[in-house]
């Protein structure tokens, strides 16, 4: 008799349940990582990472200076790496509120070059600018001839598309050659003229604008001139817009330099100043950066306590060991699911693991060699009728001295496949030469050759699973999902369908009766 | 040329016990672990089985240590022939039937003349554990040879026939007798080449015989129609495989029986991990026959009552 809070609690039910609680922790532990870490399921997936050159250079007046640059604020859609001013000799302030970087020094002369470098990563498209304070602008008092070209513009600019401030951009840009345009704007013009007429234009209609300057990051760029955009405050925001196509928003891999309407770079105490931009880029995996974007994401205390801060030394066997539940998994699903016998439960993992080491050709082709050779040898010696021990020893120095041979002619002679001998576990490898002797002598020939057949395929397998780059990436960036692979493998535990080599063994209980 | 993907669902109406649900539904419920050593260590199943009056050949010594090997001659005076096994071994590994011998030759069942110092070596191998399970250090048990009876002689090539009793719960619930043939070097084990005859529980006649889990009808060797064997002593046979149960408490053993000429049936070894190859050999699911007992068996008989339900049934 049983009781029914029994049958609710089997251990099948109980499994399932514990596999679908590790399912659904892993699920959000992926999510977590990929969100507040930055991890990615591509193992070739690269952070670019750009570093801005800002070198300001001056002829200092041999009196006290004072050089305000403008610099990219943190808050506009992407993350700062690092941050660093060289500048010997000088006070380094932060103005965060304006984004400004100021430096000072009592008394200067001669030529003075200054260094701003900012790296940043996770560089996003951005529509929505921060909102400084809202604007109100008065219309300009104008001339009538002046007023009577802004109604004309207006006119032109009316039937284009977009909002205000895109229809007087476009409108400016196509209508370059209309005589009316021509008048208020000379043809041979700068960007910021060109700015500067578009702001006067969206005054007329009482639209605040300002420039604006960026920086798109190209790999090797180097520039005096930061590219000029022009911000505007419409419908109670403000708005980042593109002088040449009108698009609003800030497109993605551009960095703003400096908003607001003021000036980029100020010095005092100085004359003749420059600051040119230089842009360089670079890549690091997601692994290296998540420290920083968990640092960002304000995550760092769950960070410190993962794998991905040990020294590498540490890491590089964890993600070694990462991998071996997995491949547990191939060997249950195999000697389980499959059916096939093969020689010590894990033999085919440890082989496998081997052959990823060794490069699967090289590998498969050597090991054969040995087993092969190690069962000839192992013939010779059973006429000794050596006792148990001693025989097995012997099987396990030969191996090692039949590796060491293997490593150094293979060396000597550059090939690998010979050389290749050294990742093969010794034991495993005595083993299995003592294991199908043993076979060959008692069940024939064919059931050895079987035997290791299997162990070959099980191998193999093995084999293929865990050298996939994606696999192994995946098993070590989420390794919560060993997790689930425990409760999977413990359900199979409780597996009582046939095996599908049972399907072939017993065909003919299905033809007796049918 | 695929079509055998698809048996599962035919095999599971039939009947037809897998390995894995062996292990999981079966084995592990009623064979508890602890009970292994009864029938892992044949020193300890042959003396748990003379205390119930279970026939088995006779022990003539046992040889625990090196040193003792050299009084072997001693050991085994007034016995005319011997056989010696490891304690722990299985599937007849590391038998020697010996026939005949004097103080210089030993002449074994299979054929060869053995030196004293072959059959030192043979002893030290078993010491060491070559033929446990495991590999674990092993003692030499010296037993009576059995004298197998004639009835069988042209059904078997050689070696040793013997009836496989498969007892759930107490109740033989699957017989078959395997059949050494020269494929299988004497041996009678089904995955070396020896012929398996599936028989009827309740007569002992034939129904099926398999050879490499392929149907055959005659003996490849002897030639002897299989369908016409026939087990003496059916009943005895069958008690002794419900004593098994009574002796060991294993819920799923199989029973290893021989006849001896002048003995009758006797246990040769008690197998707490039978395996499967019997339906095949019988043309028959072993779990519906399971579950026909677990539903519909009585139990608390004792065990020749439990023998008499099965032949009555």
């Amino acid at each position: 008799m049983k009781l029914n809070i029994n049958k609710f609690f089997t251990v099948r039910k109980v499994l399932s349940f514990l596999l679908l609680c590790s399912i659904g922790y892993s699920a959000y532990s992926i999510y977590y990582k990929v969100k507040y870490w930055g991890f990615s399921v591509s193992p070739k997936a690269v952070t670019d990472v750009w570093t801005v050159d800002a070198k300001i250079s001056f002829n200092a007046l041999d009196e006290k200076v004072q050089v305000s640059l403008a610099v990219p604020n943190d808050k506009d859609g992407f993350k700062i790496l690092s941050e660093e001013v060289v500048a010997k000799g000088y006070k380094v302030t932060r103005d965060k509120k304006n984004s400004r970087i100021i430096l000072d020094a009592s008394q200067k002369s001669g030529k003075q070059n200054l260094y701003y470098r900012l790296s940043i990563y996770d560089d996003a498209q951005n529509t929505a600018l921060n909102s400084l304070l809202p604007a109100k602008i008065d219309r300009p008092i104008l001339a009538d001839e002046e007023r009577l070209q802004m109604q004309k513009i207006w006119e032109i600019a009316d039937s284009q598309k977009g909002d205000k401030v895109q229809k007087a951009i476009l409108a400016i840009n196509q209508e370059m050659d209309n005589p009316t345009m021509s008048l208020i704007l000379p043809i041979n013009h700068t960007s910021k003229e060109f700015a500067e007429k578009i702001i006067q234009v969206l005054a007329y209609k009482r639209i605040p604008a300002r420039i604006a300057r960026t920086i798109k990051l190209e790999e090797g760029r180097k520039t005096e001139k930061p590219d000029i955009m022009i911000e505007a405050y419409l419908d109670g925001h403000w708005g980042l817009y593109d002088l040449n196509t009108a698009k609003i928003g800030l497109p993605k891999n551009w960095v703003i330099i400096q908003r607001g309407g003021v000036s980029l770079l100020d010095v005092k105490g100085g004359e003749n100043s420059t600051v040119v931009f230089s842009v360089l880029k670079s890549v690091a995996s997601p692994l290296k950066m998540a420290e920083h974007r968990a640092k960002a994401n304000d995550k760092l205390w769950s960070y410190n306590y993962s794998m991905y801060t040990l020294p590498v030394f540490e890491q590089n066997t964890l993600k070694w060991l990462m991998i071996f539940p997995l491949a547990i998994l191939v060997v249950v699903i195999m000697r389980n699911i499959i059916g096939v016998s093969t020689m010590g439960t894990f033999t085919p993992m440890l082989l496998a693991m081997a052959l990823v080491r060794t490069g699967f050709w090289p590998g498969l082709i050597c090991f054969s060699v040995m087993i092969a050779l190690g069962l000839i040898m192992r013939a010779v010696v059973a006429k000794l009728n050596l006792l148990l021990v001693p025989r097995i020893s012997f099987v396990v120095i030969f191996v090692i001295l039949l590796i060491q041979v293997l490593t150094v002619v293979g060396y000597r002679l550059n090939y690998t496949i010979v050389s290749s001998a050294i990742f093969f576990p010794i034991i495993i490898t005595a083993w299995i030469i003592e294991r199908a002797s043993i076979t060959w002598e008692e069940d024939g020939a064919m059931n050895t050759l079987k035997e290791i057949f299997f162990t070959f395929i099980t191998a193999v397998v093995t084999y293929f699973v865990i050298s996939n780059e994606y696999v192994r990436h995946v098993m070590f960036a989420f390794n919560e999902l060993n997790l689930v692979i425990l409760f999977v493998v413990m359900l199979l535990g409780t597996y009582t369908g046939y095996r599908l080599t049972e399907l072939l063994r017993f065909a003919p209980l299905i033809h007796k009766d049918n | 040329m695929f079509e055998w993907l698809f048996n599962g669902k035919k095999l599971r109406e039939n009947g037809v016990l897998g390995m894995n649900d062996r292990n999981y539904s079966v084995i592990a419920k009623y064979n508890k672990r602890s009970l292994y050593t009864l029938v892992d260590d044949k020193v300890k199943t042959k003396k748990l089985a003379n205390s119930i009056n279970i026939n088995t050949p006779k022990m003539i010594g046992i040889i625990e240590f090196q040193y003792q090997v050299k009084n072997l001659l001693e050991i085994v005076k007034g016995y005319d022939t011997f056989v010696i096994k490891p304690a722990h071994g299985s599937g007849g590994k590391g038998v020697l039937v010996i026939k005949k011998y004097d103080a210089e030759h030993f002449y074994s069942a299979s054929g060869d003349i053995l030196s004293f110092k072959d059959i030192y070596q043979h002893v030290s191998n078993t010491l060491s554990g070559l033929f446990s399970l495991g590999g674990k250090y092993d003692v030499a048990l010296i037993e009576e040879a059995v004298n197998f009876s004639d009835v069988f002689k042209n059904f078997s090539y050689h070696g040793v026939p013997d009836v496989r009793v498969i007892v759930y719960k107490g109740f033989p619930a699957m017989v078959m007798m395997r059949l050494a043939t020269k494929e299988s070097g004497g041996r009678a084990n089904l995955h070396q080449g020896a012929v398996g005859v599936g028989l009827d529980v309740r007569t002992g006649h034939p129904l099926n015989a398999v050879m490499h889990n392929k149907p055959i009808l005659v003996h490849p060797d002897t030639k002897a129609n299989l369908m016409d064997l026939r087990v003496p002593f059916w009943r005895e046979h069958l008690i002794i495989g419900s004593l098994a149960y009574d002796m060991t408490g294993l819920g799923y053993l199989g029973a290893d029986i021989v006849l001896d000429e002048n003995r009758g049936p006797m246990m040769l070894e008690v197998n707490a991990r039978p395996g499967l190859a019997i339906q095949i050999a019988n043309g028959k699911g072993l779990k519906s026959r399971l579950q026909e007992i677990d539903e519909t068996y009585p139990s608390g008989l004792s065990a020749e009552e439990r023998v008499d339900f099965v032949l009555n049934h």
